[in-house]
């Protein structure tokens, strides 16, 4: 029997998710488990998986489309099977939509260009599309097809809402590939072949000597970016930001490290901890001594929590992700290592729980850029959170030994960001100190 | 209703009668031979002389449209001509005594009233000021064609003047007496004392005793006569300006100089019929219409009829009357018996009399039997009548050939000059040079103490409104003004029904009584058309006046005034003359279906009224000083829900000092960018709510601006806003069908439809009666009405459900109900 695949809902606010990437085709076999396709919303990228075994009959949409939450997305079955029944009214719908762009779309791949403006003028002839004539000057500024579109206004007017949504949502064009898509009335191919199937030029038009092409290129950011951008622009703006760099003896972690690989070798251990854990595991102590850091400012309020939800900045191939480890007051440093290594992986290959991306999640975040050597920075606070921990490099600096012996001890670079909103220069400058003492006088099971 | 008239009830249900005395009829039955002595044989003659030229004058025009051609010369004029032949002894009779500081003003049928005034005035008036007058008016422009080749006397080239001036005005010709734009019907020259006269009939009977409104209150010298028809007298603006003319308190009331009857002589030109009706015996019932007299005041109006067919019956009755009026006895009644043997108009086939009457009329010719007088009193021969015969039609022709002359008398050239004269645009401090009356000084007036301790914005520092009573409110910004400008401008009169004790109906006035003296502020019948008709005068003789109107609903009744009179007579003139009135006008709420109508659109239509409607405390007091530092009529429209709102808009609140706001430039009262609502009138509080709602429950964010002006109105800010919304609303209380609203939704659609992401929506009231105060929720646009619009006609609102029905299906539906 047939099973219809909808493309879920990942979380309370998401509307609708962007199809990255088909990994099964019509027609394709399958087993249970294999990747489908793969989704993104606007903060995470999900992978699909067969329920069944057998062979997906049908694809409504394509790589690239936005797709409303809890839509049909595919059926699998046997080879043959009719699963007109298991649609009812309202699928067969979507599935005569799904079809008429699909030869909409071959049209416009295999016809030569003036053809495909005939087809675009008799495609509109016979739709009606009405559309208002701010959202029309918009559509011809852009070179959108309207035909493509559904209007939101009454009766199913094109609004200019409508025409900026479009915009956002198809297909990246080069500004060259813009300015001649109005000039010639033609829309790009679906997919361009430009970075990140970016629409240039010569997916409108013959090759022409880049030579003298434009230099640049106008690259739509992606949802993500733009989401990083507003979230650090506002932090800027919106709190009284400094950083105060303090350095830790870092003896005590480098022997506590020098035995983690030491048992690990030997089996005695499964767990890599790194020196990020170890500085984590040290964060956190120090937390449970300034319940004050641990906190969200927000504005007439002081919100204390009882435990600590420590976020930690991961590097993506995406952009920055900042998840969290609940409850992380409660964790071993094993515990904490290995939830670390679970949350990065689910920011890089995507999959993450969504909810654990909020900066509201948090309580206190790290951020460790001592793997790339750096020896002092200023991170930026990730509100409504009070105050972020910078992690440098390790550096040897001379020490007084006593008795004038002076000697190169490594240390490690601490640089905490704190907004003076919610804390003073006092206490925030305890908590640092506080920080470099349970580094230096960490203890760990292992 | 003045404390110190007290009424006793003993002294009112006392028993007794009303007794009238008897009203002359024709008592004066002297001839040439029985004034010998009282006139001399130049004026004697001039008076023959007179009759004759308004004669010949007429029967020019007569053979024009009847036969196309006078002395051989074609020509045609297609407009009207209503002519009193017959009536001659009438209008010299009524002219001769009269000054140039005497006013008249006159009808349809008035030709023969300029010219017996203007000859009167040539006859007394010297070389100098002749010349003077001639070389002044429009720069010389009508002199100069009259003056070429002419070697004759100052005099003789002031009746060339005065003929020429007439002629090219009723031809439409540039050098006519008002440019050409009031022709026939409408002629007139004020330096003669000639005011308008009038296409509507009965229209001076209000008009002229605002004139004599304002000669008294501004101590200017001479008399008013309105020149009104027979039947005339059944229009109720006539009746409603003689009830005016004769109310008790300017003998009972009004204190010292300024006690006294107005010097107005309401003059019937009774030529016993109203175009085919005869007025005795069929459409009246007076008989003799001196008779109405009786029924005004105890004075009957000193009333009688006067045989017009005997031009020194009518001089005679003149001179009698002046002394009643110099005593301050007026206003004065005559009715001046005549006769017109041409038809009302030259399509009048004379079907509702007889051949035999007309000829029994023309055995009694006033000008033939005066011309036997001056022979049987050895006053004149038989050829020096043949030689003033000569002499007027060699004039009469002459000026005729002049006028129709296009290279001499050409027809506006640029007639796009037209719409600079629909208004003065004047800005004059005061239009008096004398000293204003007042009772105390501004700053001792116990309203203006009262409104020293109020909030000049309605919110704290805090945002926090402050209450009612402590607020400066919007009537408190009117009052400012108006009290500014009685205490710059002596010529400034107010009034209207209650707008003295009582301090008008709203508390506008609350505290001018004390401040001003009766002749400046007063209560007036309950009768619009004598109000406005009166302010007309008053301001075409060159007064500032503020009537008021209680209720927006009583404007059908002062309809003509306002829609025919107050917007045109500057236009009308040429510019000669200037209308400075600001006509106050609220509109109503909670009174049903006569009381709360917004009828904005049914003036903002005619052309030549400015309209505004204020409806913030700044606002308000900065229009009504534009208003009334300007020379054009003004509705100033007000709105009974907020005469107690306070400043929400302008930053550090009302200015206590003088400062305009300009007409047509409306005002963004708060920004936004998704939408714009547009507003006339109270509407914008609703608006401002509306945008509220839309911005905390649907994220858009609506722009509301408030028109503030009708009439003019500049559109850019309008278009500014739209090309950043791309949707627009207009709204305000008015009933959508026909409101002025369509009018700019239209413009606004038409210059900005390249940016419109919806069409452009009105929102009125429904095209009902106004129900009840507790109905009113489904008749005026309400917040959520804004909020049906936008989502039923601009962009559906996410999960919302309409309340109003703004559907294609229903408005089709309703528009073929006319409901």
């Amino acid at each position: 029997m047939a099973l219809i695949v909808i493309l879920p809902k990942q979380g309370q606010s998401v509307e609708s998710c962007i199809i990255t990437e088909i990994k099964k085709k019509k027609g394709d076999s399958v087993q249970k488990g294999d990747v489908l396709f793969t989704y993104e919303t606007d903060k995470a990228t999900f992978e699909e998986e067969s329920p069944a075994d057998g062979v997906v009959l049908e694809c409504f949409y394509n790589e690239g489309d936005e797709v409303p939450v809890l839509l049909n997305m595919m059926i699998i079955g046997q080879p043959g099977e009719d699963y007109a029944a298991l649609l009812g009214e309202e699928g067969k719908e979507q599935e005569v939509r799904g079809k008429e762009q699909e030869v909409s779309k071959a049209v416009q791949a295999n016809q030569p260009i003036n053809q495909l403006t005939n087809q675009l003028i008799n495609q509109s002839t016979n739709q009606h599309t009405f559309i208002s004539p701010r959202a029309k000057n918009l559509a011809t500024k852009e070179a959108v097809d309207i035909n493509l579109l559904k209007g939101s206004g009454p009766t199913g007017r094109i609004i200019e809402k409508d025409i900026l949504s479009a915009l956002e949502n198809r297909p990246k064009m080069t500004s060259l590939a813009k300015q001649i898509a109005v000039q010639e009335g033609v829309q790009p191919q679906r997919t361009g072949t430009g970075l990140a199937g970016t629409a240039k030029s010569t997916d409108l038009l013959p090759v022409q000597n880049t030579v003298y092409g434009v230099d640049y290129e106008d690259k739509k950011i992606s949802n993500m970016r733009k989401l990083i951008a507003k979230a650090m622009h506002t932090s800027l703006q919106n709190s009284a930001q400094l950083t105060h760099h303090l350095g830790a003896d870092a003896r005590r972690m480098m022997e506590l490290r020098k035995k983690v690989k030491k048992a690990m070798e030997s089996g005695k251990l499964s767990t890599n901890i790194t020196i990020n854990d170890m500085v984590c595991f040290a964060v956190i102590k120090a937390l449970k001594k300034f319940p004050n850091v641990n906190s969200h400012f927000l504005n007439d309020t002081m919100r204390l929590f009882n435990k600590v939800h420590l976020a930690l900045a991961v590097d993506t191939e995406r952009g920055l992700m900042v998840p969290v480890v609940r409850n992380a007051d409660d964790l071993s440093i094993i515990g904490l290592a290995n939830q670390f290594k679970e949350i990065a992986n689910g920011c890089r290959k995507g999959g993450i729980a969504p909810e654990l991306l909020a900066a509201e999640a948090g309580t206190f975040t790290v951020s460790n850029l001592g793997n790339y050597g750096v020896e002092m920075f200023t991170p930026v606070i990730n509100l409504p959170q009070t105050a972020i921990l910078g992690v440098n490099t390790i550096i040897p600096r001379p020490k007084d030994l006593g008795d004038g012996v002076y000697a190169f001890v490594p240390y490690i670079g601490l640089s905490l960001t704190y907004d003076h909103r919610a804390l003073d220069g006092g206490e925030a400058t305890r908590f640092l100190k506080q920080i470099a003492i349970e580094i230096e006088t960490l203890e760990i099971e292992i | 209703m003045p404390k110190l008239q007290h009424i006793d009830p003993a002294n009112k249900r006392k028993p007794g009668f009303v007794e009238f005395l008897p009203i002359p009829v024709n008592q004066y039955q002297k001839t040439v031979k029985d004034e010998k002595g009282n006139f001399s044989n130049e004026e004697f003659k001039a008076i023959y002389h007179d009759m004759v030229l308004i004669r010949e004058f007429e029967t020019m025009i007569n053979l024009i449209k009847t036969v196309g051609a006078y002395n051989g010369t074609s020509y045609n004029h297609p407009g009207p001509a209503h002519l009193s032949i017959g009536q001659e002894s009438a209008a010299v009779g009524m002219a001769w005594t009269l000054t140039v500081d005497d006013f008249i003003f006159g009808s349809h049928r008035s030709h023969g009233e300029i010219l017996a005034k203007g000859m009167s005035a040539i006859h007394q008036s010297d070389d100098k000021y002749l010349l003077d007058v001639m070389e002044s008016f429009f720069e010389g422009a009508v002199v100069n064609v009259v003056k070429k080749d002419f070697k004759g006397t100052t005099k003789d080239l002031a009746r060339r003047f005065l003929v020429y001036g007439t002629l090219a005005e009723i031809f439409a010709r540039e050098t006519g007496f008002n440019r050409g734009l009031g022709g026939s019907m409408h002629a007139f020259f004020t330096p003669f004392g000639v005011y308008p006269n009038n296409a509507i009939v009965g229209g001076s009977g209000d008009i002229a005793v605002g004139a004599a409104l304002y000669k008294k209150v501004n101590r200017q010298k001479g008399l008013v006569v309105a020149n009104i028809g027979d039947a005339s007298m059944a229009c109720g603006p006539v009746w409603e300006g003689i009830t005016f003319a004769a109310m008790d308190q300017f003998k009972k009331l009004w204190q010292g100089d300024m006690k006294g009857g107005l010097p107005v002589i309401i003059n019937i030109m009774n030529n016993q019929y109203g175009m085919g009706g005869q007025t005795c015996g069929e459409t009246m019932g007076y008989d003799v219409a001196a008779r109405i007299g009786a029924g005004v005041n105890p004075e009957q109006m000193h009333a009688e009829r006067v045989d017009g067919y005997n031009p020194l019956a009518v001089i005679d009755a003149y001179k009698r009357k002046r002394k009643i009026i110099e005593a301050k006895n007026g206003p004065v009644l005559l009715d001046v018996l005549t006769y017109r043997y041409s038809g009302h108009s030259p399509s009048d086939a004379s079907s509702y009399r007889s051949k035999e009457e007309v000829e029994a009329w023309e055995k009694h010719d006033c000008i033939g039997s005066y011309g036997k007088q001056l022979m049987d009193a050895g006053e004149a021969t038989q050829s020096d009548l043949d030689g003033i015969w000569m002499d007027v039609k060699a004039l009469v022709y002459d000026m005729f050939l002049k006028s129709i002359d296009d290279e001499v008398s050409p027809r506006m050239r640029n007639a796009q000059i037209i719409g600079d004269m629909m208004f003065s645009n004047g800005s004059v401090d005061s239009l008096s040079t004398a000293t204003p009356d007042v009772l105390l000084p501004l700053a001792d007036n116990s309203r203006v103490k009262k409104i020293a301790a109020k909030e000049r914005f309605a919110f704290d520092a805090d945002g926090k409104p402050f209450s009612k009573m402590k607020q400066f409110q919007l009537r408190d910004g009117i009052f400012e003004a108006m009290m500014d400008r009685f205490y710059k401008d002596a010529s400034l009169v107010a009034y209207g029904e209650e707008n003295r004790d009582w301090g008008g109906a709203f508390a506008v006035y609350g505290g001018m009584t004390e401040a001003l003296p009766y002749h400046r502020l007063f209560n007036s019948p309950i009768s619009e058309a004598s109000i406005v008709g009166t302010a007309i005068g008053y301001a075409m003789c060159g007064g500032r006046v503020v009537p008021e109107i209680m209720y927006c609903d009583f404007l059908g009744r002062c309809g003509d005034e306002v829609f025919n009179q107050m917007p045109k007579w500057q236009a009308m003139s040429g510019n000669v003359l200037k209308m400075p009135i600001t006509l106050r006008v609220s509109v109503g709420s909670k009174y049903g279906a006569q009381h709360s109508q917004d009828w904005t659109s049914l003036v903002a239509q005619i052309p030549g009224i400015k309209v505004c409607f204020p409806v913030t405390p700044y606002d308000a007091k900065g229009l009504m000083n534009s208003a009334l530092q300007g020379t054009d009529p003004v509705i100033y429209f007000e709105s009974q829900r907020i005469y107690e709102i306070g400043e929400q808009f302008h930053k550090g609140g009302v200015p206590e000092g003088y400062y305009e706001i300009p007409f047509g430039e409306p005002d963004i009262k708060k920004e936004g960018k998704d939408i714009t609502f547009l507003t006339v009138g109270h509407t914008l509080y609703p608006a401002l709510q509306a945008a509220k709602e839309l911005e905390e429950k649907y994220g858009m964010s609506a722009e509301v601006i408030d028109a503030r002006s009708m009439v003019p109105f500049n559109y850019e800010q309008v278009v500014e806003s739209v090309k950043k919304t791309g949707k627009i609303i207009l709204a305000s209380d008015a009933c959508t069908r026909g409101s002025f609203l369509n009018d700019m939704a239209a413009n606004i659609s038409t210059l900005c439809f390249d940016y419109l992401d919806a069409p452009v929506c009105v929102l009125g009231s429904r095209n009902w009666i106004t129900p009840a105060f507790e109905l009113e929720d489904s008749f005026f646009p309400q917040v959520s009405w804004f909020l049906d619009m936008i989502n039923e006609r601009i962009q559906p609102l996410a999960g919302y459900i309409s309340g109003q029905n703004f559907t294609d299906a229903e408005f089709i539906r309703r528009s073929k109900l006319g409901v």
